[in-house]
């Protein structure tokens, strides 16, 4: 009974082929993304807005493939060229710089360390090392993902386990399956409170069966073992000899058991995980590849094909479902190769519309007839201030024993998963960001003494700082105003340059991925 | 005739009477229903304080569960606490000890997130907003200079968020209160700021206009706010140096008592929430050495929280100011090898104090080894709907996160919720 919702979603997927793509390239994925989002947009009467210019475009697609603004020489570059093929040029430059794999090793340890989790968040640096090493070698996701869950020993001989360890302990079940379930299958399998009682029940059951496959990692006595052994698969461990079995709330003691009711066939030479990573992995599975396709999709237009971005299940419908399907099937046949799927969604039309809404602004971006306005990660931030501003200054209250980044991001970063569209800083950040030496002090000094060299007239200091902090051009409306203040304030010029500069550091336009 | 007269001059006079009665009852009533408190302080007892140590001891349990310490009187009769609380003893008139508090999460950063937003942490599920921003939002006028919400010394910073609540009721972290708030004076003079703070508004606007984005009233916002801030005559309340030596000494000169003593001062200038934090790094976390390290930390929030209950009693704000003592949980009944105690959250203490609540009373009971609650078992919802009614909060209200297809009520109300009504 409980088997039927997902029988739908597999029914659904790869069974039926309503037109086979074929040609792996970038071009026509990136063609047959424009031709659904259009298709739909046709049917509600919607207009696409028009495409971003050069500028907002070049610091979009820096700030989505390398997690940074593009320096002013490079935006200066990239804006003067005449190049016809210069957007192409600079999303294949992107994927290849090592920046690429920085930049998803950052997002995805946000996603796979909990951010509750401050002792792992210490040594969460050398997992991002690892992930984006994989990244740029461009590694399969299938190949990432089975070694993520499968992963043995310690912390410091092996970085791809930090993820399974907490304090002193393995992950809980619970954690683990929720970890595994959202971000390799799409699904929260935990959510206790849905109105849709079916699809809850059969979560459940899911849940406590996918729990099963992590029980052999868990210690049954005191929690030393990660420290002195690592994570270990111990073959005598199930559910019910978990130490404080009955103080884990819900526990259903159940076999390991596959999504959708398939009990694990023992097989006494694998341990479980790598059992649950094989069928995770599978080009068969059709959860594995939709909930990347989805995750990928939401990173770069704010927003999934199905949203919440891990909420995907037969109560909640994909805006595009067609997309969704080929995409992801398109996406296993490649070999879950991500940067093809990242070339073919940065070089699609859909992804070159301006954020500028419209006549109707919210189904305009619910249904990428425009791109979304994100916010900058506390990383995204932060590298771009170094990349603007120069290493960060000593400033005091501000303790960095553990590293610069690493305490900003923790300082600027929110709880959980948050809405990339949604704004979530309050007064301590901003007041750190106006008021603090960290980078608002000497830095934006020093930025406006190299500003004012190489003999530049007037306009070209104002032009530089806008090029530099916003990676575009002054409109002549800024550029009147800056002047007008030159004029007639009784502040020197480079005074008047550096209230420039913070104002265009503190701008909404600053914060935002527009 | 004149019988009649009078007769019928009684009844209407008792007719009147009674309505009269009616009708001041009523009044009463209804007076009696408004909350008195108008603002909150949560002293957060970071790690988990041993309720056999504190405010439940057990001095006929075994000698591996009875501990050190012993009991003493209170200024209320029958009612006995650790002999570390001298201080706070002759303050219990004011006071209800919470002893059945039972809940389920027994990992630090579970349980800390657990108590204070009343919802289970599911990694990067929904970002629920912790107490202080529900009093923030529901409470709050938006007219005020400071954020009502402000969060005191270093603690479990990920249990202290606005999470869907926004940026509006982010708490104001104040890392330690000798500091006070950092970055609250421009790098430049007064004139550059507001000439900067102005041309920086100007480039805004025409952003917004092009680009209408939520994310961006959102970061001018915040922006705002704490521009506001800065130039606020209230800002000194964040300056201790304002206060007395003698006055600074009553509260203790560690982080937890100037931290009190700020709370006070908040609460004065019309702040709603203030959360003190004790208990940096392990804190009450006393899975070794529980004795000597209970009997200090004891001593520290003894004077921290005996010198706020009493200022704010002298200065006429006690019952409007709700104080709550609490951790994640309780101790381990079993005294450990190394004298220690574990983590215990199927039995433990809470303090509720002031906020025009019936003081004076110890609610639930726990078993002869403070293991199990026997008596009246209080949640964590039941404890956040009882706090919230206190402040005169619904804590049925249903907020409506965007991009949260349910509604999410301010206490969860899936299981049943019972208000400790012994207290109202």
């Amino acid at each position: 009974m409980w088997r039927l919702p997902l029988a739908a979603i597999a029914g659904l997927l790869f069974c039926q082929a309503p037109e086979a793509v074929r040609g792996d390239d970038a071009a026509t994925l990136a063609e047959l993304i424009d031709r659904h989002v259009q298709a739909r947009l046709d049917s509600e009467g919607l207009a696409r807005v028009p495409p971003a210019d050069d500028a907002e475009f070049l610091r979009r697609v820096f700030l989505d493939l390398h997690g940074v603004v593009p320096s002013a020489e490079r935006a200066a570059k990239f804006l003067s060229s005449g190049d016809p093929q210069k957007r192409v040029r600079l999303i294949e430059d992107l994927l290849a710089s090592p920046r690429f794999g920085e930049h998803f090793g950052d997002m995805w340890r946000r996603c796979l360390i909990s951010p509750l989790a401050n002792e792992q968040r210490m040594q969460s640096d050398r997992f991002a090392d690892w992930l984006a090493k994989r990244f740029n070698d461009n590694d399969g996701w299938d190949r990432i993902a089975f070694d993520l869950l499968t992963a043995t020993g310690k912390i410091d001989e092996n970085a791809a386990v930090t993820h399974l360890v907490e304090g002193r302990y393995p992950l809980s079940v619970t954690d683990l399956t929720d970890l595994s379930s959202r971000y390799f299958l799409g699904d929260r399998l935990n959510c206790a409170q849905s109105h849709d009682q079916p699809i809850v029940e059969w979560k459940r059951q899911d849940n406590w069966g996918m729990a099963a496959f992590f029980a052999q990692i868990q210690t049954p006595g005191r929690p030393k073992v990660v420290y002195l052994a690592g994570v270990q698969d111990d073959p005598k461990m199930t559910l019910s000899s978990l130490r404080d079995a009955d103080a884990i709330e819900g526990l259903q003691i159940q076999p390991p058991t596959f999504l959708g009711g398939q009990p694990l066939k023992t097989d006494g030479d694998k341990t479980h995980r790598v059992a649950l990573a094989e069928w995770i992995t599978s080009r068969e599975n059709p959860f594995f590849a939709r909930a990347m396709v989805n995750r990928m999709w939401w990173h770069f237009f704010g927003r999934g094909i199905v949203n919440p971005v891990d909420d995907m299940h037969a109560g909640n419908p994909a805006s595009h479902p067609e997309m969704l399907d080929q995409l992801s099937r398109r996406f296993a046949e490649s070999g879950f190769d991500l940067k093809l799927l990242c070339r073919a969604i940065a070089s699609s039309n859909t992804y070159h519309q301006t954020s500028r809404p419209g006549k109707e602004s919210d189904s305009e971006a619910k249904l990428f007839a425009r791109m979304s306005i994100k916010v900058l990660s506390a990383e995204q931030l932060y590298d771009s201030l170094v990349e603007i501003l120069g290493p960060p200054a000593k400033a005091p209250g501000i303790d960095t024993r553990l590293g610069a980044r690493s305490e900003f991001c923790q300082f600027f970063a929110g709880d959980g998963d948050p809405d990339p569209t949604r704004y979530e800083r309050g007064i301590p950040h901003m007041l750190r960001l106006m008021n603090s030496p960290q980078f608002a002090g000497r830095n934006v000094s020093a930025l406006i003494s190299r500003a004012e060299g190489n003999g530049r007239t007037a306009d070209d200091v104002v032009e530089q700082l806008f090029l530099t902090i916003l990676a575009r051009r002054p409109t002549s409306a800024e550029l009147e105003l800056v002047r007008t203040q030159l004029r007639d304030s009784d502040a020197l010029p480079q005074t008047v340059h550096r209230e420039l500069a913070w104002a265009l550091l503190m701008s909404s336009e600053f914060s935002l991925n527009h | 005739m004149r019988n009649d007269i009078t007769r019928r001059g009684f009844l209407s006079l008792a007719a009147a009477g009674g309505t009269l009665t009616g009708w001041l009852g009523r009044l009463a009533a209804h007076a009696a229903d408004q909350p008195k408190a108008k603002s909150c302080i949560l002293l957060w007892m970071s790690g988990g304080p041993s309720h056999l140590d504190t405010f439940d001891l057990k001095p006929d349990a075994s000698d591996r569960i009875r501990g050190e310490f012993q009991p003493i009187d209170t200024s209320v009769p029958g009612i006995q606490i650790s002999e570390h609380f001298p201080k706070f003893a002759k303050l219990m008139q004011h006071a209800a000890v919470l002893r059945s508090m039972s809940t389920v999460e027994s990992d630090h950063q579970l349980a800390s997130y657990h108590v204070h937003t009343g919802y289970h942490k599911r990694a990067g599920g929904v970002a629920f907003p912790s107490l202080g921003a529900i009093v923030s939002r529901e409470l709050g006028s938006k007219d005020f200079p400071l954020p009502h919400f402000v969060c005191i010394g270093a603690g479990p910073r990920h249990s202290t968020r606005s999470g869907f609540l926004g940026p509006d009721h982010q708490p104001l972290d104040v890392l330690s209160p000798d500091r006070g708030t950092d970055f609250l004076e421009p790098l430049t003079n007064r004139i550059e700021f507001a000439r900067q703070y102005d041309l920086l508004r100007r480039f805004d606007s025409s952003f917004h206009e092009a680009y209408r984005a939520e994310a961006a009233r959102a970061h001018s916002s915040a922006l705002a706010r704490a521009v506001r801030l800065m130039t606020a005559e209230e800002k000194r309340t964040f300056d201790l140096s304002q206060e007395s030596d003698a006055d600074r000494d009553r509260y203790g000169r560690g982080s937890f008592g100037q931290g009190c003593l700020m709370a006070r001062r908040l609460i004065e200038t019309g702040v709603r929430f203030v959360e003190v934090m004790m208990g940096d790094g392990v804190g009450w976390d006393t899975h070794r050495d529980n004795f000597p390290r209970t009997r200090t930390l004891s001593a520290e929030a003894d004077a921290g929280m005996a010198a706020l209950i009493k200022d704010l009693q002298e200065r006429g704000r006690l019952d409007s100011t709700l104080v709550i003592w609490m951790g994640e949980f309780g101790r381990s009944p079993q005294i450990t090898s190394g004298g220690g105690r574990n983590h215990w959250s199927r039995a433990w203490s809470s303090v509720l104090v002031g906020g025009g609540i019936r003081g004076g009373q110890a609610i639930g009971r726990t078993d002869r080894d403070a293991a199990e609650v026997v008596e009246r078992p209080i949640s964590v919802t039941d404890f956040l709907a009882t706090v919230c009614t206190i402040l005169g909060i619904d804590y049925t209200r249903e907020n409506h996160p965007p991009g949260i297809k349910r509604p999410i009520p301010i206490v969860d109300t899936s299981k049943e919720v019972s208000v400790i009504s012994e207290l109202l």
